[in-house]
């Protein structure tokens, strides 16, 4: 399928604050893309670059199916866009809401009577069309939302962070609809979250920024499974952080040394013989035994703490390594015993430690 | 609320309104309907100074030049206001307070003074005439003691005031929904017309009102630059307190401009219409 949106060193500045720092895109007809980062990494600011509210800096290209776009303005984008605080026009009702880019286009009669009744079909508005916004529930305005950025149907539809400001039970229900909107009408859905739940259920692929850079974009398994960086080891998942000195590289794999313990992972970034080392294993992937291994790092459980559907098992490792390992219900590890931890060295990651501050 | 509370935190304003506001309305109300002989009251009742206001055309012909000058003024103030509150509300930043306060800088030398700068900028010895003079051009007859001259005037007198009315309403703006607009087909007309002006048309309705009663009542501004042929109905109203004397004319042609001004009060509302149409939420959709 082709490709509906590229970004070419695409880079913005705010004074000294590099929101956007050459962030190169491609994303395919059908594919639910996410931008997932931390609050301030520059997600929405990659959004308003691609809608055209923002100028990029010289340089930076955006070419939508196949039309560099870069200096165009945004009616002439065939974008949809949908924004964290929903942003409906209090004084319209919901069809008027809904048919506005239609009636910015200078649509006629027929075509807004029937993409109305098409939209509010498929994101389930029918009976509300002659309500105010104010007259609405939250879900209620966000598919109107979601309506008014699909009615027009673009070529690309927007999100910013659209479900931030729903509660959980109804952000898990709209995380699914939207999934079934997009599959359904074929357009790749550009979406911004700084939740990584979200990103995982949702996605095909995912970009994960990090001040203003793109750390690693790909396929969101591989993306959880394979980090490149740091900050995606650390940032997806909930991984557990262990400092190391590597005793030796062989095989893509650093065997390194931790409180006299031996530990393995995968080297990245260059990691060599005699550096310190930072490690990174996701919690569900640490293994736990109850027998003290004298060869594997040791400790005691600090607490149990039961989540339903796994059980938190938070660690001292070697005095004063705190860490978290996830496991199945059925587990009989209890609080204050003494266990011994392992894990395969193809699922941990392993970076050279930056040299600390000496201040 | 507790009603005690209501009526001991509101009740001093209450009677303060009650007093200064509907005993002088009452007053000129009851006097519109007597006579005044060699400037004394009295108290026969007749109709005689409505029936006056009503047939003699100059006071018809005066009322209408206020109308006129209030209706030109306001539009005036209108256009000028929109773009400078918009500016203050949209780029102010952290000056906003200090540009608002500037555009009432001129309320800081007093009414007359004020007048009385402008007539030396528009009078026939004043900046502009003067300066034509000077390269041999014919003085603008327009600027000098005219209808013209006095709707500068009243302009630059009440031209704050819409811009405080609007800057208010526009504080209460979502600029973003403008961007919304954008993204979704509008180009920056219809985003004003569409969203903007919809959201902020009660301000600038209370803005036209803040204009336009005034100047429908003026008569200062009028007295100063207007000349011989400025008067407008206040200069008319102000005399039958002063020289002519007669007191229970006066009171019918206040009571006249009263009913005119409330008048224009309901035409405005009704402009205004479904408050849902400006983005209140009220239960229901009343009117305003
Ligand atoms: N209009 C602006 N002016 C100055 N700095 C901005 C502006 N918009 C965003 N920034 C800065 O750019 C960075 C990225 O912001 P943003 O794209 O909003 O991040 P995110 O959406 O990921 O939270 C932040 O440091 C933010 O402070
Ligand atoms: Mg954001």
């Amino acid at each position: 399928m082709g490709i509906v949106l590229e970004l070419k060193n695409v880079s913005k500045n705010y004074g000294k604050v590099i929101a956007a720092d050459n962030i190169n895109i491609e994303v395919d007809q059908t594919e639910f893309f996410s931008l997932l980062g931390p609050s301030g990494s520059g997600k929405t600011t990659m959004l308003r670059i691609i809608a055209g509210l923002e100028e990029p800096n010289e340089g930076s290209q955006v070419i939508i199916n196949g039309k560099d776009v870069t200096h165009a303005p945004p009616y002439q984008r065939g974008i949809g866009m949908v924004f964290q605080d929903f942003l409906l026009f209090p004084h319209k009702t919901v069809a008027e809401n809904i048919l506005f880019p239609l009636k910015m286009q200078g649509a006629s009669q027929k075509e807004k009577d029937e993409n109305l009744k098409w939209i509010t079909h498929l994101t389930q508005l029918e009976g509300l069309e002659n309500r105010y916004p104010y007259q609405l529930s939250g879900g209620q305005k966000q598919r109107v939302a979601l309506a008014r950025g699909l009615v027009s149907k673009p070529s690309l539809l927007l999100l910013d962070e659209p479900l931030a400001n729903l509660d959980l039970e109804l952000r898990k229900k709209m995380e699914i609809e939207i999934r079934r909107f997009q599959i359904e009408l074929g357009i790749p859905f550009i979406y911004v979250t700084h939740n990584q739940q979200e990103a995982l259920t949702m996605s095909d692929s995912i970009a994960i920024m990090n001040y203003g850079k793109m750390e690693q974009v790909g396929e969101k398994f591989s993306l959880y499974h394979d980090p490149d960086s740091q900050f995606v080891a650390s940032f997806l998942g909930s991984a557990d952080s262990i400092e190391a000195e590597v005793a030796s590289v062989q095989d893509g794999i650093a065997t390194m040394t931790f409180h006299g313990k031996t530990i393995q992972a995968r080297a990245h970034n260059g990691l060599k013989a005699g550096d310190q080392a930072i490690c990174y294993i996701k919690s569900e992937r640490i293994r736990m035994e109850v027998e003290e291994n004298p060869d594997a790092p040791c400790g005691v459980v600090l607490d149990k703490i039961f989540k339903g559907q796994y059980i938190d098992y938070i660690l001292d490792i070697e005095e004063g390594n705190e860490i978290i390992a996830s496991s199945g219900t059925l587990s009989q590890i209890k609080a204050k015993d003494r266990i011994s931890i392992s894990w395969d060295p193809q699922v941990a990651d392993a970076f050279p430690l930056p040299p600390k501050d000496p201040s | 609320m507790n009603q005690k509370i209501f009526w001991r935190l509101s009740g001093p304003g209450a009677l303060f309104l009650v007093i200064f506001l509907l005993v002088p309305l009452i007053t000129i109300l009851v006097f519109s309907f007597w006579r005044t002989e060699s400037y004394t009251m009295i108290a026969d009742w007749n109709l005689d100074n409505y029936i006056r206001l009503l047939t003699d055309k100059t006071y018809l012909t005066f009322l209408m030049r206020s109308l006129v000058m209030a209706t030109v003024v306001s539009l005036v103030s209108l256009v000028f206001s929109w773009p400078i509150a918009f500016f203050i509300a949209r780029y102010g930043g952290k000056y906003k307070i200090i540009l608002l306060l500037l555009t009432s800088a001129p309320f800081l030398t007093g009414e007359v003074l004020r007048v009385t700068a402008l007539q030396q900028i528009l009078g026939p010895l004043g900046l502009i005439n003067m300066t034509l003079n000077n390269f041999g051009i014919e003085p603008i007859e327009a600027l000098m003691y005219s209808n013209t001259s006095s709707a500068i005037g009243l302009t630059y007198l009440w031209v704050p005031f819409m811009v405080l009315a609007i800057y208010l309403s526009l504080l209460n703006f979502d600029f973003d929904l403008l961007e919304v607009a954008k993204v979704n087909g509008a180009k920056s007309w219809s985003a004003f017309w569409e969203i903007t002006w919809p959201l902020n048309k009660i301000g600038t309705a209370i803005g036209v009102v803040l204009v336009f009663v005034p100047t429908l009542a003026s008569s200062i501004t009028s007295k100063f630059l207007g000349g011989p042929n400025g008067a407008l109905y206040g200069n008319i109203l102000t005399n039958q307190f002063g020289s002519t004397g007669t007191w229970a004319l006066g009171s019918a042609m206040g009571v006249v401009l009263f009913f005119v001004s409330i008048l224009v009060l309901l035409v405005v509302w009704r402009l205004v219409g479904d408050l849902r149409r400006s983005g209140i939420s009220i239960k229901g959709g009343a009117r305003l």
